[in-house]
């Protein structure tokens, strides 16, 4: 029996055998699943996506709910919508790995340790795409321990911050961690990004020991770098390199005038 | 050794030859893991069964398998019913696959189910050795499940999601313990467990490698 | 003698079929802090000495006061000083007894500081004392052992390297973790490889970081924030640093921080005696010493544009957190620092390397010596094996025989 087992011939034929069986079963397996894998990926970005914007309940059917929103493409250095991609299936986040849809950051600008950043963006509008009620911008950006994603809800005015969120990030639990805690997250309503300031440097931040105005966050105490990171990734994508000109532009798109004075009324208005 | 009964292979392994307590197999995912109950859950359930399935799968062919290539032959077969368990998790149960991560994918490197396939089943039949894998994934997923109650509990102040302890943060009083959220915690709940079920049976203790000299005896009353 | 006499007569309940025949270990703990113990040695060939492990655990003990005081009026002194700058003060028995003792909120007050910082160190000192004591106790009548005296120093240290507003319910926690998981289930005192005060801390330092890290632990007044030196140097730069606070200033220690740690004078007044009486290494002391200037020096020499700790010179490595207490009660440890004398060199630097890496680079923990001597403590068992297989070597290349006794 042992003999007859290791022989050359019945090696081979077992390995054979078992390759043949465990390859179909897995293939198989991966074949007939991919399409609910797919879906329930889909399902879980718009999921977050409808939590930043405060249109998600527990029990709510999310596909029925993401009808409100509009997902678009934009060309973050013009800040021109782009019809170049399908908006459903462009990832920002693979872009910025292809060195031809992308540009390497450097030093001064490159505040949120991405190192590259994708050319074109997603963002998602709330309501009607031609009036939005909210935009949904996609934000990363490097915390204490690793990168932090996450998406931040902005109101039609282009400066009322609706909410922020962080769907996957490394940080200290009990710390850092608290990013993704609805305290710490509730805050954020009704913040401005940019003030009563040009609406081109973005003035958000964290700071420590009380917010009192209305572009500052009360930072996560005993996390000064993950504070810091969050500051820094805002700073970034709502600032000239990031969503900055397609926000002025956006705010330009609903008043029909310059952007400088939109952004004080919207101010006093608020 | 006596023959193994099937009521013998299903419930041994759970106190009295549990593989993490006893053997200290299986760490690795024990601490990764462990965080919350239900997704403890999720992995014992998956390495229930893989452990039984390849168990019974290598037990099927135990006679054709050359000695020279089991391993890999072993490997093959858990590696591929790995496969299917992460599929399958991905594909109904998105939330749990999300939080298990690559922990799923690395149950193949989990010593517990390749000491079984290589110890019980190659030498049992095969539906024996399927009690057994269930019995050692029973094991496996009762010290998952402590830990994971331990860790969930005094960590964020729930069981299974469900709030037992209101947290300062939500209005209520618990301050969670940070300490609990992190992996090496599990090594100390591990550590406890392994005292309270050695102090129940106490032939699991080993012996001493050495004598130590007794301590200061109190004397005979005068 | 009325003590002796005293516990002669208890002695008799205590032994063996007596009435507390299983609290002989609290007996026989008191008795040894009056007298020596009754059973000695009296065959031949036996080294006579006058110390025992009571007596160096009571003199390491009476070494940590000069800290242990300067740490209460400095608790005070800061609390006072913040208050002093409108912030709220802490209110019910605490400003009661503070009010009873003649103590006040005046800044400049000796008295008034000191009591404020007593009514925050003496309760975790308390809580630490009665909760550890239990456990240690416990475990000494379950396992018929003698109450250990390491406890003494164990609980001081402890006490003193939290800062001032810890709640009182961590402590106890953070005391109990220390004995049991750090030291008695290894079989106590002895046997332990961790030192249990810093392993309580660590626990705490990971179970609860909100209360025990930050800017607004350190001084205990409502809503102050009040940065330790470390956290200042990392944020802000040594520049900040060095215009908030003169190098004498931190030497002495008039700055936040744990409670027993600011004082590097006081520390060091301590080490002196540990060192005169010879309980402590001065193998050790040195090691981290140096480890630390070598470290130091050599991130002054790459330097770094944007982390501003690169800068940081020894003499300020000395001075600020925890290093000072570190250094000359914490890595001294006997019992689970190296025990082989090349070996306790090592074992030094390695601490003040590791102590120096973690502040510098490690962007989380401000504050690296804890870390670093937990870590070296893992390492010493390591380290003696080498030299004791290194000396075994040695003695069969001299002699031709094999060495009796393997360690």
């Amino acid at each position: 029996m042992a003999q007859s087992n290791n022989s050359i011939k019945k090696i081979l034929t077992v390995a054979f055998a078992l390759c043949i069986v465990c390859s179909i079963i897995v293939s198989t397996a991966a074949v007939a699943l991919r399409s609910k894998q797919q879906l329930n990926q889909e399902l879980d970005r718009k999921t977050n996506i409808l939590n930043v914007a405060d249109l998600y309940e527990p029990g709510d059917d999310v596909a029925e709910e993401f009808q409100k929103v509009t997902p678009k493409v934009v060309d973050l250095r013009s800040g021109e919508y782009t019809d170049e991609f399908d908006p459903d299936n462009y990832s920002g986040f693979e872009a910025a790995r292809d060195p031809a849809q992308s540009r390497t950051l450097s030093g001064e600008t490159d505040i949120a340790g991405l190192s590259r950043q994708e050319n074109y963006s997603t963002v998602y509008l709330v309501g009607d795409p031609d009036d939005p009620e909210q935009v949904i911008l996609p934000i990363r950006g490097q915390g204490l321990w690793g990168l932090m994603r996450g998406y931040l809800a902005v109101e039609g005015d282009g400066n009322t911050i609706v909410g922020i969120t962080y769907y996957s990030h490394s940080e200290t639990p009990g710390l850092g961690a608290k990013v993704d805690t609805p305290k710490w997250k509730a805050q954020w309503k009704g913040k401005q990004i940019y003030g009563e300031g040009d609406g081109v440097e973005p003035e958000i931040g964290l700071v420590k020991g009380g917010a009192s105005e209305k572009t500052e966050v009360d930072a996560l105490s005993g996390a000064t770098l993950t504070s810091n990171g969050v500051t820094n990734m805002l700073q970034f994508w709502l600032g000239p390199e990031g969503f900055g000109p397609y926000l002025a532009k956006f705010r330009g798109g609903i008043d029909q005038e310059a952007v400088n004075t939109t952004s004080t009324d919207e101010t006093e208005g608020a | 050794m006596s023959a193994p009964t099937a009521k013998g292979v299903l419930t041994t392994p759970i106190f009295k030859n549990n593989p993490i307590a006893l053997q200290i197999l299986g760490i690795c995912s024990a601490l990764a893991v462990t965080s919350s109950m239900s997704v403890s859950l999720v992995m014992s359930l998956a390495v229930i069964f893989v452990t039984a399935f390849s168990n019974f799968f290598v037990s099927l062919i135990r006679h054709h398998i050359p000695s020279s290539i089991r391993i890999i032959v072993q490997m093959t077969i858990i590696a591929s019913l790995v496969i299917v368990v992460d599929q399958i998790l991905k594909a109904y149960a998105y939330e749990m696959s999300k939080q298990l991560s690559v922990f799923v994918g690395l149950i193949i490197t989990n010593c517990i189910v390749m000491g079984r396939a290589e110890g019980f089943a190659m030498t049992n039949s095969p539906g024996l050795s399927f009690l057994d894998g269930v019995g050692n994934g029973i094991g496996y997923g009762f010290i998952l499940m402590t830990v994971g109650f331990f860790r969930e509990l005094f960590g964020s102040g729930s069981v299974f999601g469900f709030t037992v302890l209101e947290t300062v943060s939500s209005g209520g009083w618990y301050v969670p313990n940070g300490l609990m959220l992190l992996p090496p915690s599990a090594f100390f709940i591990i550590g406890l467990i392994i005292w309270v079920l050695r102090a129940i049976n106490p032939e699991q203790v080993e012996e001493n490698e050495f004598e130590m000299k007794a301590n200061t005896q109190p004397k005979e009353a005068v | 003698m009325g003590i002796r006499q005293t516990l002669d007569n208890l002695e008799p309940h205590f032994h063996k079929g007596g009435k507390y025949e299983q609290f002989y270990p609290l007996y026989e703990a008191v008795d040894t802090i009056f007298y020596t113990p009754p059973n000695v040695a009296k065959t031949t060939a036996h080294v006579r000495d006058g110390i025992d492990l009571k007596r160096i655990m009571i003199t390491v003990w009476l070494c940590t006061f000069p800290a242990m005081f300067f740490g209460m009026w400095n608790a005070g002194w800061q609390a006072n000083m913040a208050i002093a700058d409108g912030f709220g003060a802490a209110t019910g028995w605490r400003e009661a007894i503070v009010m009873t003792l003649g103590g006040g909120h005046d800044p400049g007050s000796l008295w008034g500081n000191f009591v404020l910082g007593a009514t925050y160190f003496l309760p975790i000192y308390l809580v630490t004392f009665v909760v550890g004591g239990f456990w240690e106790v416990l475990f000494a009548i379950k396992r018929g052992h003698e109450v250990n005296e390491g406890f003494f120093v164990t609980s001081v240290l402890y006490a003193l390297i939290l800062p001032a507003t810890v709640p009182l319910w961590q402590v106890a926690l953070g005391i109990t973790f220390g004995v049991v998981i750090g030291k008695e289930i290894f079989g106590g005192t002895g046997k332990n490889f961790l030192n249990p005060a810093l392993t309580g801390r660590a626990f705490l330092y990971f179970a609860y970081p909100a209360q025990i890290s930050g800017d607004s632990v350190w001084v205990a007044a409502d809503g102050f924030t009040g940065a330790t030196a470390l956290s200042t140097a990392y944020q802000s730069g040594m520049s900040a640093l060095s215009d908030q606070l003169s190098w004498w200033d931190a030497f002495l220690g008039f700055m936040p921080g744990s409670i027993g740690e600011t004082s590097t004078l006081a520390i060091l007044i301590g080490a002196a005696v540990l060192l005169w009486t010879k309980i402590a290494s001065w193998r050790i002391m040195l090691g981290v010493f140096l480890g630390m200037v070598a470290t130091s020096a050599l991130f002054n020499l790459i330097g770094s544009d944007t982390n501003p700790m690169f800068a940081m010179p020894w003499y300020w490595h000395l001075v600020i957190g925890g290093f000072a207490f570190g250094m000359v009660f914490m890595a001294t440890d006997p019992v689970s620092a190296s025990m082989t004398n090349p070996g306790r060199l090592i074992f030094g630097i390695l601490i003040g390397v590791m102590t120096v890496l973690i502040r510098v680079v490690n962007p989380a923990f401000p504050e690296g010596i804890m870390l670093a001597i937990l870590f070296a403590n893992l390492f010493a068992p390591l380290i003696d094996h080498f030299f004791v297989q290194a000396n075994i070597k040695r003695r069969q290349r001299r002699t031709g025989d094999l060495a009796e006794e393997n360690a």
